[in-house]
């Protein structure tokens, strides 16, 4: 009997903590949901993603003068709903597309957001989308760079990243600057994982590389979180391509760097796809045997005092790591999504997309280098763009081109150790 | 009788349960408890009644899933066509892998079976035209009825509630027919069962057929809802876990053992997310795990079947003849 009254008791108490919630809720707030993997094999993606939304939480909800110009920054809360205060509802995707869907339609229909933003793997992001798709709900993606997302028809879909096809992009343009100041840039090989980001990227790069007549003279594909990779290495090393192009996580990079030390191997350039090279971990273990390896990024610093260079020093205070590309990604994208809720004036779903379509940023609202926001009819964003960035010290990368943004010149051929 | 009325009544509920709960998330909670029923009744055949443990069912799953999304995303057919494709290609399959490998007992079967569920995620891992790593996604925005994509979860529900009534009569036919018999005879003992004369190879490959066939169904109703697969979603071992884990929550052997597995487990993974998941700490799955384990050591035969022995015991109290006797039956 006593058992049953002690749970009679907790359940009370926990309905009361529950009502006094809503009660509070009654503020004057936008709600806004987010669908990141806070569990599972990406869970330190996720954990990034929340630290960096809420970073950007802090900048629109308080004032921050120390701003300048930065959209959202100055006043509290947002200025087009009277100040209001943006207040975010995060929800774990498990890495599971059936899980990001469900919590999607979670925070649709029981939390009543009036948007959404996530949800990092791309495939997750596909299902989630569509159940916003079918409610009529803005969702705004940062980071995710599967082609078919925005190939689907939506209405509802709005993606601030450049995609593969644009990094590839800018790798035939760097590598054509290149060629015209004398580099050897003829025969290229591609070294990838078999991952859903591995084949597409390496697809997609392939595919531009073609239509403007430049062959990839070797392709290897490997199975990720590899125990060795010597096979790989020495068939380049046969090979002797003049650019290896690495799209691999931190894991497999870090693997690559110590292998090709093992074996002695330099390629004249090595140009890596962001992600396990642009890792922490990567810079940290074997940052000094891979000097002078390329790398793309939309993140730069910036000098400081700049927006870019305080909202690097806060998320360092955050999570207790440097900002990078990622986590820079789906901070812009947050930003977007707030800019057009507060130029709608409105929480009303449909004021808020034609907010998102109207939105035409330039490169100084933005703390991404990308050449503007501006959505197309199926939701990408056209002016998105990035950098290509060089390790040179094996410590810090630095922006060497286009030229407009570069810190340094590069430096060729690759160093390595 | 009592038993009847019984029946009727939990019935009534579950047919009435999207009614009573009518939020989107509950009528879509309540879809997902029936379709990893249908997908945990259809181990429980060979899991459960003949005490074939197979680890590898996650196959037969994928089997459905990929060729629902397929026949839209190849011939931009209705998903429903895929069924009866992914029903033939999972039975080949499972006549295939089950010759060779119902023949080791015990754990080795288990482990020939994780070892075919991996080798068939890494070989459309790299086909290109199952979609490979990217798996392949389903018409989001309908095109008719036929695409099967709706805004609400009452019509999965149903017809969730249809497959799983089906599902569940088959094994019911099965459990009392001559088949039932020589299953439960092997679960037992293989070997006894053998020297009475009982075909166990045979037995078992139709068991196993039958449980891949059903299998690949729940994997065609999850693409459609989900509208989406890729290799981790549709072929990761994890499905195959759950399965096993629903049906024996609930009591594997019993007829109504998955259905109650995965109606515990199914919402308690489902709010446990949305009470602890947005915190970011992953306490959801260090709750999902002290439950299984507590349940592991002192609950192994199921919930049902402490259910069952609590009715036998409160019956056997009875002075009547008839609930003696039914407190004596094995």
């Amino acid at each position: 009997m006593r058992f049953k009254h002690i749970i009679g008791l907790l359940c009370a108490a926990s309905i009361s903590v529950m009502l006094a919630g809503h009660a509070f809720a009654q503020e004057k707030t936008v709600k806004i949901g987010a669908v990141y993997p806070l569990s599972g094999n990406a869970a330190s993606a996720g954990v990034h993603a929340k630290a960096a939304i809420e970073v950007a939480m802090d900048i629109i909800n308080n004032p921050h003068p120390e701003f300048g110009n930065f959209p959202l920054a100055k006043n509290a809360g947002l200025a087009g709903l009277g100040g209001a205060k943006v207040e975010v509802v995060f929800a774990d995707n498990q890495g599971s597309p059936a899980t990001g869907q469900n919590q999607a339609l979670r925070l649709i229909t029981e939390e009543k957001v009036v948007a959404l933003t996530g949800s990092y793997q791309s495939g997750i992001t596909l299902t989630a989308s569509a159940i916003a798709e079918k409610y009529g709900i803005p969702f705004v993606n940062g980071e995710s760079v599967a082609a078919n997302l925005t190939e689907r028809g939506f209405k509802w879909f709005f993606r601030v990243t450049p995609v593969a096809a644009d990094f590839a992009k800018i790798y035939y343009e760097f590598l054509k600057d290149m060629k015209a100041a004398g580099v050897k840039t003829d025969s290229v090989a591609l070294v990838h994982d078999n991952t859903e980001y591995g084949t597409s990227v390496s697809s997609v790069i392939t595919s531009v590389f073609k239509d403007n007549g430049q062959s990839i003279a070797l392709d290897i594909a490997y199975a990720v979180n590899a125990t060795d990779v010597q096979s790989q290495i020495l068939q380049l090393k046969e090979k002797k391509p003049d650019v290896v192009i690495m799209i691999a996580y931190a894991s497999d990079a870090i693997l690559y760097a110590k292998t090709m030390q093992a074996l002695d191997y330099k390629p004249p350039m090595i140009i890596a796809d962001d992600s396990g090279y642009s890792d922490p971990s990567f810079i940290k273990s074997v940052g000094k045997i891979s000097q002078g390896v390329l790398n793309r990024s939309s993140w730069s610093v910036g000098p400081p005092g700049s927006p870019t260079a305080l909202i690097a020093e806060m998320y360092k205070k955050k999570s207790g790591d440097e900002m990078d590309d990622t986590a820079g990604r789906q901070m812009q994208a947050f930003f977007v999504l707030c800019g057009a809720i507060d130029r709608a004036g409105s929480t009303d779903p449909a004021k808020i997309q034609a907010a998102l379509k109207a939105t035409d940023l330039k490169p100084d609202q933005l703390m991404m280098g990308y050449k503007g926001i501006k959505f197309d009819e199926k939701g990408q964003n056209v002016l998105a763009s990035g950098l290509v960035i060089q390790l040179q010290d094996g410590e810090n990368y630095v922006a060497v081109w286009p030229k407009a943004n570069a810190e340094k010149t590069p430096v060729l051929p690759y160093k390595g150790w | 009788m009592r038993r009847l009325l019984w029946l009727s009544v939990v019935l009534a509920l579950v047919v009435a349960y999207p009614l009573l709960f009518s939020t989107p998330f509950q009528q879509r909670l309540g879809a997902l408890v029936l379709l990893y029923a249908i997908a945990a009744s259809a181990w429980n055949i060979v899991g459960g009644y003949a005490g074939q443990v197979s680890v590898g069912h996650v196959v037969f799953f994928g089997c459905g899933a990929y060729a629902a999304m397929g026949a839209y995303a190849h011939f931009a057919l209705s998903p429903l066509v895929g069924i009866p494709v992914g029903i033939v290609i999972s039975v080949a399959i499972s006549a295939i892998i089950g010759v060779p490998t119902l023949r080791l007992s015990g754990h080795y079967f288990s482990m020939a079976t994780i070892a075919v569920a991996e080798l068939v995620r890494l070989i459309v891992t790299n086909t290109g035209y199952l979609g490979a790593a990217v798996g392949l996604s389903g018409p989001t925005v309908p095109r008719n009825v036929f695409d099967l994509s709706f805004i609400s979860a009452l019509p999965y529900y149903y017809l969730f509630l249809a497959v799983l009534a089906l599902t569940l009569g088959i094994t019911w036919w099965i459990a009392n027919s001559r088949m039932g018999f020589y299953l439960r005879a092997i679960r037992d003992s293989e070997r006894a069962a053998r020297s009475l004369g009982a075909p166990a190879s045979r037995t078992k490959l139709y068991a196993f057929m039958l449980s891949a066939g059903l299998t690949s169904v729940a994997g065609a109703l999850y693409a459609m809802m989900f509208g989406f697969v890729d290799p981790e979603s549709g072929l990761g071992i994890l499905i195959s876990v759950k399965m096993l884990i629903m049906a024996a929550l609930g009591g594997a052997g019993l007829l109504f053992g998955p259905l109650v597995g995965a109606a515990i487990l199914v919402p308690l993974e489902e709010i446990s997310n949305n009470l602890l998941g947005g915190k970011g700490a992953g306490l959801t799955f260090v709750l999902y795990g002290a439950i299984i384990v507590l349940i592991a050591r002192f609950q192994p035969g199921g919930i049902l079947m402490l259910v069952k022995r609590m009715i036998a015991k409160r019956r056997s109290k009875l002075p009547s003849a008839e609930a003696r006797g039914a407190a004596h039956a094995p």
